[in-house]
């Protein structure tokens, strides 16, 4: 049997080299369009690091509710758009009864976990119909939900479900309007125990509840049903045999990733400070996915390290291209249409790695038994 | 008896977590507060405006008023403190005094009259419910509706 | 009796019950409310010949077993580029329409050729890949619009003199020049003859190939690529086939859906229109492996339907325009419907 394989330790060092610029295509592509754009945008250093981390802040909870799902074999969660609604209606009501600051964002996610928590267990049951093609089946998913949320929204606020306020109203007595004001709870959250260096703000309590969430993940994976997670991410059937209840499991690793992206909606707004009520959702799945991406995650594996690792460079990117582009082209325009091509281009090629994987792994395992029959033959021979 | 315990811990849990949605009802209320420098009559009784006051919100000054002006503060919780300092006629020395006003939960803006509360008026006097109006509604109010919301702009 | 309903509704399908009840109301209701029928059936009839060869796009891809087409946008990229260049060449009337076409198809044949060939590399991903390389082909063009050495000055920005438009007003050139060839009218309702005929004979076309040898291969390969392959058939040659047939087949689509509607939409505009495609053949009866040029017809007339129906009836009904939640929740419900069925054996 040895003689098939090679042992590893033979590979020269040219090819591990080759295969680390492989594994990490993306990320290296997009430190190379930073080191392009960063120059040619002329912003200051201040300026850019001020702006990393305050993405850094806004974004990284989100983006980490999409590693469980993955963890679970079900791809990249396009459902987690059904979490930033849950978290968008819970907003809205918070900010209609008037709970300010902190209180009010404990409240918003205190609210927003019934609502994530149906969405996850609607989205989880639907995905197990549909195995094999989960992304499709959570990315249709997320624009049918946005209908519901439309007509709950729109519709039901204000005529059904009672909203008091008509500051957030529509003229007309009922819907919500296109931006809710969130003014009092305007990074409250990034303002207590922020820290200056020099001109930089570090919305140190942010960080930290992102870091708690980080251990909490890491934990999570120790526990048995993260174990079980990923024996069912592994193989489905190999885990059905083992005992595990392979729905459920799937299940659950939707609604968490979903109730951690309510969550991560609410940290997102209150550092934005206000609500576009029919558009805010709409973006971020999108960009919280090319970001774990660029961070050089795939769609069957990503770390705590992508997650912030991408978020460094995709919003690197997202600020400077612009202005690149404009002193490139003299059109401020392409900059813009750039960055959103460069982000569909990254989930694409993404997409198309993991596929070509599978289908190089399922022919590499048809290989192996074909040889191990043959041998056999040989040996009864 | 193991199932029994695991219950009973998920039933605290669920009860721990809606005493905390409680407390933030009653400790994140927020109001408006509109501190008025303005003659008030209440039944019969007059207190008149003062020639100056400065309003200290947090030890911060908020503002200075003369006659007839208004400031206004915003407070998280029901209990609203503020020191004023007021010069009540033309060259009297300024007297200072800390106010603790306890707010009502169901008011969101609440506009407290300096010169009655000092009178020593009864506290319906004073204390008056603020209802603002609704801004006017532009057209970016107005929703545009539509699926084919394209990732443009920044995020 | 209670069987054969039962059987009924399983073999059609609830939801698509529900979206034909729904119009039948609409149709009902229309009159009643005090809205104008044979004008909204005038509308409808025109939405159709706007849509249907969209549709008919789907229909050999999923033959072909490469589920639905998501990535119709690459097909209407290349529609738009034949029919902005028609314009820049200085063609008018409706000979532009003929030149838009024959110059938007190598456009589609080299888009789905590539497209094709990406699409064999990944087999069993194919819908969430083909919509990636939609979304990423539109604003892949959003940038070429504005780059690209348009000249012609109904095109491009008055001020600065060069990037195309968002919308491009078809007057003068390509506008109704379908629908106006053999119009018929019959008191309110016109019918749009040319644009319809145009359909019927693509539509004839498609049921005529898939009844060619090569057809029948391309059916086979999409309901059982193993015993294709071991009947002899080259796989991947016919699944590129069925692909760039779907491109071309978009870019024709989205011209003459410009033709009725009057302008060239660019940029962002062809990001979602393959949602509305994919929906309409599932609402007429098409599963992720399975489509007939009759599920195309009953689609996009059911589809379309609703979409003109319900704002006119709903506005007149409660003064509340909800047609386009509905519409959001009906269509995207239908292709959750279409996916969760298990219906395409897994490869």
């Amino acid at each position: 049997m040895s003689n098939i394989s090679k042992p590893a330790g033979s590979r020269s060092v040219g090819k591990t080299v080759g295969s680390f610029l492989a594994n990490n295509s993306v990320p290296i592509m997009f430190i190379l369009i930073c080191a392009v754009c960063i120059p040619l945008s002329g912003f200051s250093l201040d300026y850019l690091l001020n702006e990393i981390i305050t993405r850094l802040g806004r974004n990284a909870f989100l983006i980490l509710s999409l590693l469980i799902p993955i963890m679970a074999g079900m791809g990249l969660n396009f459902g987690m758009t059904l979490g930033a609604m849950a978290g968008e209606i819970a907003l809205i009501f918070v900010s209609d009864w008037q709970i300010w600051g902190i209180p009010g964002v404990i409240l918003a996610m205190i609210v927003s976990v019934p609502f994530s928590v149906l969405l996850g267990l609607f989205c989880g049951k639907i995905m197990n119909m549909a195995k094999g093609r989960e992304m499709i089946t959570s990315y249709i998913i997320s624009f049918f939900i946005n209908g519901v949320y439309q007509l709950i929204v729109l519709y039901m606020m204000g005529s059904v479900i009672p909203i008091a306020h008509s500051s957030i109203k529509l003229p007309r007595g009922y819907g919500i309007r296109n931006t809710v004001g969130l003014l009092n709870m305007r990074q409250c959250i990034d303002n207590l125990l922020a820290i200056r260096v020099g001109g930089v703000k570090i919305p140190a309590l942010t960080l930290l509840i992102i870091v708690l969430m980080c251990l909490l993940i890491i934990w999570f994976r120790r526990t048995k049903l993260g174990q079980d997670m990923r024996a069912v991410g592994q193989d489905m059937q190999v885990a059905r045999d083992a005992g595990i209840k392979v729905e459920r499991t799937r299940i659950i690793s939707i609604i968490i990733s979903t109730v951690l992206a309510g969550f991560g909606m609410i940290l997102y707004l209150q550092n934005i400070g206000n609500l576009s009520t029919y558009s805010a959702h709409s973006q971020v799945g999108m960009f919280c996915i090319a970001a774990l991406l660029v961070g050089g995650a795939s769609v069957d594996r990503a770390s705590i390290g992508n997650v912030f690792l991408g978020v460094i460079l995709f919003h690197l990117m997202f600020i400077v291209a612009p202005q690149a582009g404009a002193k490139i082209t003299g059109d401020s325009m392409i900059g813009e249409y750039f960055r959103v091509f460069v982000s569909y281009g990254v989930i694409t090629i993404a997409l198309i790695m993991y596929e070509m994987k599978k289908r190089r792994q399922k022919a590499n395992i048809g290989e192996q038994l074909a040889l191990a029959q043959k041998e056999e033959v040989q040996h009864e021979q | 008896m193991n199932n029994k315990r695991k219950w009973i811990i998920r039933g605290c849990s669920l009860l721990v977590i809606l005493a905390i949605a409680a407390l933030m009802f009653l400790v994140g209320r927020g109001h408006t507060v509109y501190i008025d420098n303005k003659t008030l009559e209440f039944n019969g009784q007059t207190a008149d405006a003062l020639q100056r006051v400065e309003v200290w919100v947090g030890g911060e000054r908020l503002s200075k008023l003369a006659k007839r002006e208004r400031t206004m503060s915003t407070v998280i919780g029901q209990n609203f403190e503020m020191k004023l300092i007021s010069t009540i006629n033309k060259g009297d020395e300024p007297t200072e005094e800390i106010v603790k006003i306890s707010l009502p939960y169901g008011w969101d803006g609440i506009v407290v009259n300096v010169p009655g509360y000092l009178a020593g008026l009864p506290q319906e006097a004073w204390m008056t419910e603020f209802i603002a109006e609704p801004e006017p509604v532009t057209a970016e109010d107005e929703p545009e509706l539509s699926e084919d919301e394209i990732p443009m702009g920044d995020f | 009796m209670k069987e054969k309903l039962k059987d009924f509704i399983a073999s059609f399908g609830l939801p698509r019950l529900i979206i034909s009840g729904f119009l039948l109301a609409l149709f009902i209701l229309s009159p009643i409310v005090g809205a104008d029928l044979p004008m909204q059936i005038s509308n409808v009839i025109n939405r159709f010949s706007w849509n249907a060869v969209l549709v008919l796009a789907m229909v050999p891809m999923v033959h072909s077993g490469c589920g639905l087409n998501f990535g119709l946008p690459l097909g209407i990229v290349a529609g738009l580029l034949g029919g902005t260049l028609s314009l820049e060449f200085g063609f008018t009337g409706p000979m532009s329409f003929l030149m838009a076409v024959i110059i938007a198809t190598p456009f589609a044949m080299l888009f789905g050729g590539g497209y094709g060939w990406l699409l064999n590399r990944i087999k069993g991903g194919e819908m969430m890949i083909a919509t990636y390389v939609g979304f990423s082909s539109v604003s892949f063009m959003c940038m070429m619009w504005l780059l690209l050495p348009y000249h012609k000055a109904d095109m491009v920005w008055g001020l600065s003199g060069k990037g195309l438009r968002t919308t491009i007003s078809l007057e003068g050139y390509y506008d109704k020049a379908l629908s106006n060839f053999l119009q018929i009218n019959i008191g309110k309702i016109s019918i749009p003859v040319g644009a319809l005929l145009l359909f019927a004979v693509l539509a004839f076309a498609m049921w005529a190939f898939l009844h060619t040898k090569t057809g029948t291969a391309m059916t086979a390969v999409g309901s059982n690529p193993t015993f294709a392959k071991a009947a002899g058939i080259q796989v991947d040659k016919i699944r590129m086939l069925s692909v760039m047939m779907s491109t071309w087949l978009g870019a024709v689509g989205i011209l003459v859906y410009e033709q009725g509607f009057g302008f060239i939409q660019l940029y962002n505009a062809p990001f979602y229109m393959a949602l509305p495609a994919v929906s309409a053949i599932l609402i007429g009866g098409a599963t992720v492996n399975k489509a007939s040029i009759m599920n195309v017809i009953l689609g996009t007339f059911l589809f379309q339907g609703i979409v003109t129906m319900t704002p006119t009836v709903m506005n007149n009904m409660i003064h509340m325009d909800m047609s386009e939640v509905i519409r959001m929740i009906a269509s995207n419900g239908m292709i959750l419907y279409a996916l969760t069925r298990k219906t395409e054996v897994r490869r």
